[in-house]
């Protein structure tokens, strides 16, 4: 069979090459602007002519149709344009068309006249305002007085559609801590919320997933990792043309940092914690004048920030919206450290760009400035307080997470209509008067009736027309998520995180719990006068009959140190006065070394002491620590560059805990305690997919290649990902330990892990059928591959990968 | 039936295509619609392998012989144009380099482009110049762009529905060096996943990535998937029946379900060949990746890449002990490849598959990049005169001319195109062919315009850079 198509194809086919087709945006459209638009598009139409729709073109004026598409030469277009009459040939006045010019028109109608969908010479016809606005919020309908509800009650009921369905809270639990948090709810939240009589508890259970800072900051990371293209390893980094910008981020979203702050941090970065955004992604040799660092700094603030598509722009004036070259190289020019000249599609045009924002009407910078300056001004005129598009492209992101459709959809196209204007600007406004507070903006839609209603229900026709808002639209599982909860149910996250720095938040209102109980020790215990730059070897043999996970170390010395375990560097410091927090490899079972070098240094002699104290959580969830007291030794032989001794060293001798402890003590105890209170907030708190770098299952789930900006997660599961779901690797030895996980813990029957597992999974009871469905399955004996295939189907389900 | 597919297709990436207009920030196929006037070129290829040489394959010491110096210590290195001695082909007028003694035999069969040239991007980095070639685009870039193979199974789909459409052997991304460079462009950028590679980075392992998981029973995989549908039947969520995102996971499962059950994946596994087959590919990795990618394509696989692995100064990136490295490539490529050729052509495929082989650029004894070039010299022994033997070989990246070798599908037998120059430096010197138009040409025989184009963010995204590609319709025919 296979055979006969073959030659049947053969016999069909030959080998034909098409001439190529038009490119009507880069063809085309500058062309019919030079030539034509200044009396046939926008509000011209001389002769009844206009060229601002594919329609208004082949339609003509009073001289008849201007184009009979496939036939130029029947087209009266091309004969006016090539006409040799002064009296009919067009443009009237000025240069003629050129014979190439001429030649792609007619080739361009030869080639069906193909038009960019939705393009138009004429004005847009929707310019979006610039300056904030606070609508007149409608009469309350039915006493939902929420603000939310009140415009869109009213939009709705002018639209001639009923208010959605409010959900239940069971749905609304999983729904919000999904949304707000990343995590499922366990049974025993589920099990309270339930429970609770209180009037106001959806209220209180926003606010009580909101207080969950690390939680909350470890989910939106994802977010701001994809938006602010961070990540923690990627292309870039290995020629060192691109730097982090992750502990900061981390720290700002734990603390919830303003977002105007946040923001002016980015671009007019004071450390170099933060400076990695703005310095976008150096590439080794050369790049296309369109994709310089500079220019990259004018696509992200643009995109991120504003919502505005400079991509275009930075090779020549948009042919789609108002941003022209100018435009994207004066923004990139506030950031160039040299003077930057501008390039038309990579061709110098002998030009230098002036450095200028692109929203003049709110000021603009001083292009004589310094660049730390124009940065600081630019920051200052993104941030203003009039600047309307800053807000509005932050709250219609925030709405798109949680009610799955933007305001202004697509929301990096800010220059589009909202469907509900009062909407968006009632929530920019609210914004700024909240202080840039992201999670009362989150606060404020989550505690909307709106929120709280029952998702669309969406098919293929549903937008046919366009999108006309009838409910928050389900939102799928992002890798992160996905994976996040699987790990939750099965207790199967990974010890350690790729992100580069220590989990948590620092506790300053609790810090006796978190006091050092380790002690400053030497080699004897007067130590205030020892020689310069000597140095000593401290060891501690460390004996493990189970290895702990998440071993944090506060370590530092008088003058300095080296911290080795196991034979690698772990960490080191220079200054006493700035204890470091490190987190230890892995450890293992058996015997374990911590070797430290202290060094003494300085011009004359002075103290010299060395402190450590390791702490972490035994696997029955009891606090352990290993701290530096005489058990430790000493020797003055040193190991290599990598920790290592070439012989055994012969002369350990037992540690002494220095005599005066108070020379250092104080100065830097509650420093200690706050680094330990950090670690302690995330003591039993399992790894989050967010904190770690991509691998095949997540990248296949859609977490993109943070080398561009990208703002929005694919929404439906592929086939591809289907299938590494179905038999990867990396989901089935999750699975596969999660299933033994479960089986260790104490179940009453099979039914009871049944019934647990929905009520996680799917924040519901099982129901009858499913039960007897799953009873079938088990049987009376729970075995591991039962739970292993349990799990698998319970999350592959729609109502498990989806969040309605 | 392959007609009343791709109309089905058709049909279903419309079907898509209506979705993704949910999504808004997905792509959208421009001028492709009903009313449409795109018009995609007639085929002559079905199917597409890639023999990708990572690293950068020197076209004297391969396709394109020069002088032939043999290693003699004293001898200016600069004097050295290859290091292998030219063979005669089966093709009177060509002639390759020793060790290639199997493919010499199927040039007949072939069209080789001496004149491929690649731009000069300043300072090499392989990935870079790989991203380039493989995507038509020099990165960095706006967008993420989609692999050549990701735009075939977009625009094509699969040639046999249960087949993947694109599939990646024999190139590991976790553990290697610019691994993440590499990962940038194997994938299909803005379309999406559903059109990304299946990677197979160990041919050998192939088969346990269509079956159902490691220790699992046909039987307890059934029971599985039973299990999954009855829980979806019984699901309380009545309302979401018909719900976008619900049909197309259920479908994706299915999918996925049909695949990993389907009699196809045998074809995934090698070690069903015949013996005596399997043995002619067994040089290498690569060898038994040709030896899968010929059965994927039997079963209708649509884009399939083999490559010898880029793995920085491993293969074909030789910065040092150059020529000794490529006796060893050779032992690697020479059997395998010829043996696709003569097995695609004794099943009737060949005339319909096409066969491409390339490298992201060539190398030379002494001229790193091109005339002119700015670029550092990256040889790890920068030498005048041959001391020892590791400082015989193409040990600088050349950019000014590299070769392409294509079998099959609709392109001409025993046919030159281009040249490079008799003289040092060997820049292309006739008909020179750039990745665009290469690309357009390799589309153009798949059947895709090289204007085909998407919107991404509101700007139009070609299948060559700015649709502007021109195939090269002169090495089509018989």
């Amino acid at each position: 069979m296979r055979q006969s198509i073959v030659v049947l194809l053969l016999l069909l086919l030959s080998v034909a090459v098409k001439a190529e087709q038009t490119d009507f945006s880069h063809e085309i459209v500058p062309i019919l602007r030079e030539k034509c638009g200044d009396c046939h598009s926008g509000n011209q139409k001389e002769g009844a002519f206009s060229v601002n729709t594919r329609e208004s073109t082949l339609a003509g004026g009073e001289s008849g149709a201007a184009i009979v598409v496939g036939q130029s030469k029947s087209s009266e277009l091309v004969r006016r344009v090539i006409s040799t009459d002064d009296s009919e040939r067009m443009p009237p006045e000025g240069e003629p068309l050129t014979k190439e010019q001429a030649a792609l028109l007619s080739k361009w109608i030869d080639d069906g006249a193909p038009w960019e969908p939705g393009f138009s010479f004429g004005a847009p016809t929707y310019e979006p305002p610039l300056k904030p606005r606070m609508p007149d919020l409608p009469a309350v309908i039915d006493g939902r007085n929420h603000p939310i509800d009140r415009i869109l009650d009213n939009f709705l009921m002018n639209d001639n559609q009923p208010l959605p369905a409010d959900v239940d809270d069971e749905a609304f639990l999983r729904r919000a801590s999904l949304d707000l948090i990343g995590l499922l709810p366990t049974p025993e939240e589920r099990e309270t919320f339930l429970r609770s009589n209180s009037s106001d508890r959806r209220d209180q259970l926003v606010n009580s997933l909101l207080a969950r800072d690390i939680d909350y900051a470890e989910h939106w990371l994802s977010f701001w990792n994809d938006l602010l293209r961070n990540d923690y390893a990627g292309t870039g980094f290995i020629t060192k043309g691109r730097t982090q910008i992750s502990e900061w981020l981390y720290d700002s979203l734990v603390e919830n940092k303003p977002y105007d702050q946040f923001c002016r941090e980015l671009i007019a970065p004071s450390t170099p914690d933060s400076a990695g955004f703005a310095n976008g992604i150096r590439w080794r040799g050369e790049v296309s004048a369109g994709q310089t660092v500079e220019i990259q700094f004018a696509q992200s603030v643009g995109q991120a920030f504003l919502g505005i598509n400079l991509k275009c722009a930075s090779c020549h004036d948009s042919f789609i919206d108002r941003w022209t070259l100018d435009d994207a190289f004066g923004l990139a020019a506030i950031y160039s450290q040299q003077p930057l000249e501008l390039h038309r599609c990579d061709k110098p045009l002998g030009k230098m760009a002036k450095p200028a924002w692109i929203f003049d009407e709110l000021g603009n910078v001083d292009p004589e400035a310094p660049q730390p300056d124009r940065l600081q001004q630019l920051a200052d005129l993104l941030t203003h307080r009039d600047n309307g598009r800053f807000t509005r492209t932050i709250v219609n992101r925030l709405w798109h997470r949680m009610m799955g459709r933007g305001i202004v959809h697509p929301t990096d196209a800010m220059q589009t209509e909202p469907w509900n204007s009062d909407l968006i600007d009632f929530l920019a406004e609210d914004f700024v008067s909240n202080g840039y507070d992201l999670k009362k903006t989150l606060a404020l839609i989550a505690s909307s009736r709106a929120y709280q209603s029952k998702a669309e229900r969406v098919t293929e026709h549903t937008d046919a027309q366009g999108y006309r808002y009838a409910g928050l639209r389900s939102k799928r599982l992002t890798a992160e998520q996905f994976m996040d909860c699987v790990w939750q149910m099965t207790d199967t996250s990974p010890v350690y995180i790729d992100a580069p720095f220590i989990r948590g938040r620092a506790d300053s209102g609790n810090l006796i719990a978190s006091l050092p109980t380790g002690s400053w020790i030497w080699t004897k215990s007067d130590s205030m006068n020892i020689p310069t730059d000597h140095s000593v070897a401290f060891r501690k043999e460390w004996f493990l009959d189970t290895v702990p996970g998440n071993v944090m170390a506060v370590v530092t010395c008088d003058n300095t140190f080296k911290l080795y375990v196991n034979g690698a560097l772990v960490g080191s410091g220079d200054d006493w006065m700035s204890p470091q927090l490190l987190l230890l490899p892995t450890l293992k079972k058996g015997e374990n070394e911590i070797l430290v070098i202290g060094k003494n240094t300085g011009k004359d002699p002075g103290p010299a002491g060395m402190f450590f104290e390791a702490r972490w959580t035994n696997a029955d969830r009891k606090p352990a620590s290993l701290v530096s007291d005489e058990s430790w030794q000493w020797s003055e032989k040193l190991p290599n560059d990598r920790g290592k001794y070439k012989e055994p060293v012969d002369d350990w001798q037992s540690a002494v805990r220095v005599s005066d402890q108070s020379t250092w003590m104080p100065r830097v105890e509650s420093k200690i305690a706050l680094m330990f209170s950090r670690s302690n907030s995330v003591a039993g708190k399992m790894s989050r997919a967010s904190l770690m770098k991509s691998d095949f299952l997540t990248r296949s789930l859609g977490r993109p290649n943070r080398d561009q900006i990208v703002s929005v997660r694919p929404l439906e599961l592929t086939t591809l990902e289907a299938i590494d779901l179905s038999n990867g690797e990396t989901l089935s030895s999750v699975l596969n330990r999660g299933a033994a996980n479960l089986l260790k813990r104490e179940w009453r029957s099979s039914e009871d892990l049944v019934r647990w597992l929905f009520q996680f999974s799917l924040c519901r009871d099982a129901r009858t059928e499913e039960l007897k469905t799953l009873n079938e399955l088990i049987g009376s004996e729970l075995t591991l591959t039962a739970v292993e295939d349990l799990l698998w189907a319970i999350v592959m389900l729609p109502e498990f990968q989806v969040v309605r | 039936m392959t007609e009343n597919y791709q109309r089905r297709e058709f049909i279903r990436q419309m079907a898509a295509a209506g979705a993704a207009t949910l999504a808004a920030a997905e792509p959208r196929l421009l001028w492709g619609g009903e009313a449409g006037v795109l018009e995609h070129p007639r085929p002559t290829a079905d199917s597409c392998i890639l023999l990708w040489m990572g690293g950068g394959m020197a076209a004297p010491d391969t396709f394109d012989p020069k002088r032939y110096v043999p290693f003699e210590a004293g001898v200016p290195v600069g004097d050295v144009e290859s290091t292998f001695p030219a063979i005669d082909t089966a093709v009177d007028h060509i002639k390759i380099t020793s060790g290639l003694e199997n493919i010499a035999q199927v040039m007949d069969r072939a069209t080789l482009i001496r004149s491929h040239v690649l731009p000069d991007l300043g300072s090499i980095l392989h990935s870079r110049h790989q991203y380039h070639w493989h995507t038509g685009y020099v990165p960095p870039q706006t967008v993420a762009c989609p692999h050549i193979g990701a735009w075939m199974a977009r625009v094509l789909g699969p040639l046999n529905p249960v087949m993947p459409a694109f599939v990646n052997i024999g190139q590991r991304l976790e553990g290697v060096g610019e691994q993440e460079e590499l990962k940038a462009f194997t994938t299909a950028g803005f379309f999406g996943s559903e059109f990304g590679p299946m990677n197979l980075p160990y041919p050998e392992e192939a088969a346990q990535s269509v079956r159902p998981p490691k220790g699992m029973q046909a039987a307890r995989f059934e029971n599985r998937n039973r299990l999954f549908k009855k829980l979806v039947d019984q699901s309380p969520q009545r309302e979401f029946v018909g719900d976008f995102q619900r049909e197309s996971q259920l479908r994706a499962m299915e999918n996925a379900y049909r695949l990993l059950s389907a009699k196809e994946r045998e074809a995934f596994d090698i070690s069903l060949e015949p013996k005596e087959s399997y043995e002619k590919y067994d040089t290498s990795r690569f060898g038994r990746g040709c030896l899968l990618a010929r059965r994927l394509v039997e079963n209708g696989a649509r884009f399939v890449e083999v490559t010898t692995e880029y793995v920085p100064f491993l293969n074909w990136d030789t910065h040092a002990n150059g020529h000794e490295t490529l006796v060893r490539m050779k032992q690697e490529i020479d059997r395998p490849i010829s043996q696709l050729i003569l097995d695609l052509e004794s099943r009737g495929l060949l005339d319909r598959t096409l066969v491409i082989l390339a490298s992201e650029f060539s190398r030379d004894m002494i001229m790193e990049g091109k005339p002119g070039s700015k670029a550092n010299d990256q040889a790890t022994d920068k030498v005048d005169v041959l001391q020892e033997m590791k400082h015989y070989g193409q040990h600088r990246h050349f950019t000014g001319a590299s070769c392409v070798v294509m079998w099959g599908g609709g392109v001409k037998r025993g046919h030159l195109h281009g040249a490079s120059a008799p003289e040092r430096p060997f820049v292309a010197v006739e008909d020179p062919l750039s990745v665009t138009d290469l690309h357009a040409t390799v589309f153009t025989a798949m059947g895709i315009s090289p204007k085909t184009v998407f919107e991404v963010e509101k700007r139009p995204f070609y299948a060559t850079e700015d649709g502007k590609g021109l195939a090269q319709t002169d090495i089509f025919g018989a």
